[in-house]
């Protein structure tokens, strides 16, 4: 009788234990989500500070700013899916890359103090946003290692939990390495 | 090229003018073990022969202090020595790397800053830091010490305490700016059967982990064989191990003998290299001119300066000047 109980209770124990860290897990899914989004605002924040500063000085590139001012509207927006602010973020840095490519073109532009900071805060935001992403790919893999096992899985079967997709690598995660590998060639 | 052999010529100059100094020393400490050794063999005579008891403890007696006096003399002249060796020496030869580095002999790393580096979290007793060298190498100032730190555990035997001491490290600690904003701590420490444990206990049982610090799963597998990482922040940890910085220290660490830890904490990065060898002392029983102490000592300051570099410290686009 009291051997049953104490199997009873270790198994309840277990069994508290395994729930609370699948919801834990979860949890921090979200959490990790929430800093990609951070710094995504931050990141967006910046533009229109960047878009003022270089209107001035590019006169040739009305098309590339053109796009950079339409995405930026469109991140304004407050009704977007997580995936569509992902996507919007992808296409503006591809979009700003190519801006800060031509500043080459563009003598006083590259001597402009405001320009030069904007230029490394951006930089600084690619590197958060990236590492922020792979925090929040690490906490999925966290998540669907804890669902896709035993004992885990039996929780997570009765509990509805899915397994949520990683991020894809962007170019910014990859480029360090392929830079490598160019200097190698 | 020509400063080069100025700087090669000026370095020969002050070698041959230690190595003077160096056979001083060398020919009263050789005097000093010589009154020792005649010293103990007299005793030994009289202790033997029975009658000339009296005579070899007289003999020996004042053989040995003479040798003691000899040691004495011998230590301020080898100071002398030491102090113009480093002075002189080991400033010329920094300079020849960089004209910015300098040695500053009689300063280390202090201790406050050694604990607050969190490299290693057992806080020593027994705590020696010397040979500070420092300088910038492009936009990065940097500095490295030597340093010996121990921690102390006692036993209780039958005849009463007895202390036992630990090397925490014994090496070389490197400091630079770091070339990134970050407000937390990140940890990086060799994975052994202890912080293997340490890491599977925090993240399967995260309550009986009682750190701020939590474990940061990272994507590259070599340096996780070789490391395990904690950080106050997961985000801020990936942001500056990125995967090209992860790559970098892997290589860094191929480099060194032993495992190194890593920290980055307040603006900076510091990197603890356990090490065997005593850098930067000079040759007593060798001579200067041959010896090859000096191309280790040069070594070692070509592979701390050469760190910036290969951390890629002087890159600084990312709002850090």
């Amino acid at each position: 009788m009291i051997i049953a109980a104490i199997i009873i209770a270790v198994l309840l124990i277990f069994g508290i234990g395994i729930y609370n860290s699948l919801i834990g897990k979860k949890n921090q899914v979200a959490n990790a989500f929430s800093a990609i989004d951070a710094m995504l605002k931050k990141r967006f924040d910046l533009l229109p500070n960047l878009i003022e500063t270089v209107k001035q000085y590019m006169q040739y590139e009305g098309d590339l700013l053109t796009k950079v001012v339409e995405l930026r509207a469109k991140a304004a927006s407050p009704n977007l899916s997580n995936e569509e602010r992902l996507d919007l973020d992808k296409q503006l840095g591809s979009s700003v890359k190519g801006l800060m490519v031509n500043v080459e073109n563009y003598p006083d532009l590259k001597a402009n103090q405001n320009f030069l900071n904007l230029q490394s805060t951006w930089t600084e935001s690619e590197e958060q946003i990236a590492a922020a992403r792979r925090a929040y790919n690490s906490s999925v893999t966290d998540y669907n290692n804890a669902i896709m096992m035993f004992p885990g899985s039996i929780f997570a079967g009765m509990m509805n939990y899915q397994p949520i997709a990683v991020l894809a690598n962007t170019e910014e995660e990859r480029k360090n390495i392929s830079a490598k590998d160019l200097f190698n060639n | 090229m020509a400063e080069e052999t100025a700087t090669g010529a000026s370095l020969q100059i002050i070698l041959n003018e230690l190595e003077i100094q160096r056979k001083k020393v060398s020919d009263i400490k050789t005097k000093a073990y010589l009154f020792l050794a005649g010293g103990v063999i007299l005793i030994a005579i009289g202790v033997l022969l029975g009658s000339l008891m009296i005579a070899g403890a007289i003999s020996g007696g004042a053989s040995i202090i003479t040798s003691i006096v000899l040691f004495s003399n011998s230590s301020q002249k080898f100071n002398d020595y030491r102090h113009e060796f480093k002075q002189r020496v080991v400033a010329t030869v920094l300079k020849s790397i960089d004209p910015s580095l300098e040695i500053e002999y009689k300063y280390g790393l202090p201790e406050s800053d050694f604990i607050n580096s969190q490299l290693f979290t057992q806080r020593p007793d027994r705590y020696r830091s010397q040979d500070q060298i420092y300088g910038n190498a492009g936009k990065t100032r940097f500095s490295f010490s030597e340093v010996h730190a121990e921690y102390k555990t006692e036993t209780q035997t039958k005849n009463g305490r007895q202390e036992h001491w630990h090397t925490i490290l014994k090496g070389i600690v490197f400091c630079a700016d770091f070339n990134k904003h970050f407000n937390g701590l990140t940890v990086v420490k060799p994975k052994d059967m202890g912080s293997a444990l340490g890491a599977w206990i925090s993240d399967k049982m995260p309550i009986f982990s009682s750190s701020s610090k939590q474990l940061v799963k990272l994507e590259n597998i070599e340096f996780n064989k070789a490391f395990v990482t904690y950080s106050t922040d997961q985000v801020e940890a990936r942001y500056i191990l990125t995967p090209a910085m992860m790559e970098r220290l892997c290589e860094l660490n191929d480099k060194s003998a032993a495992t190194i830890s890593v920290s980055f904490i307040g603006s900076y990065v510091y990197i603890a290299f356990p090490l065997e060898k005593d850098y930067f002392e000079p040759p007593v029983f060798k001579s200067l001119l041959t010896t090859k102490s000096l191309d280790e000592d040069l070594s070692i300051v070509r592979f701390m300066y050469a760190i910036i570099s290969e951390l890629d410290l002087n890159t600084r686009i990312w709002g850090k000047e």
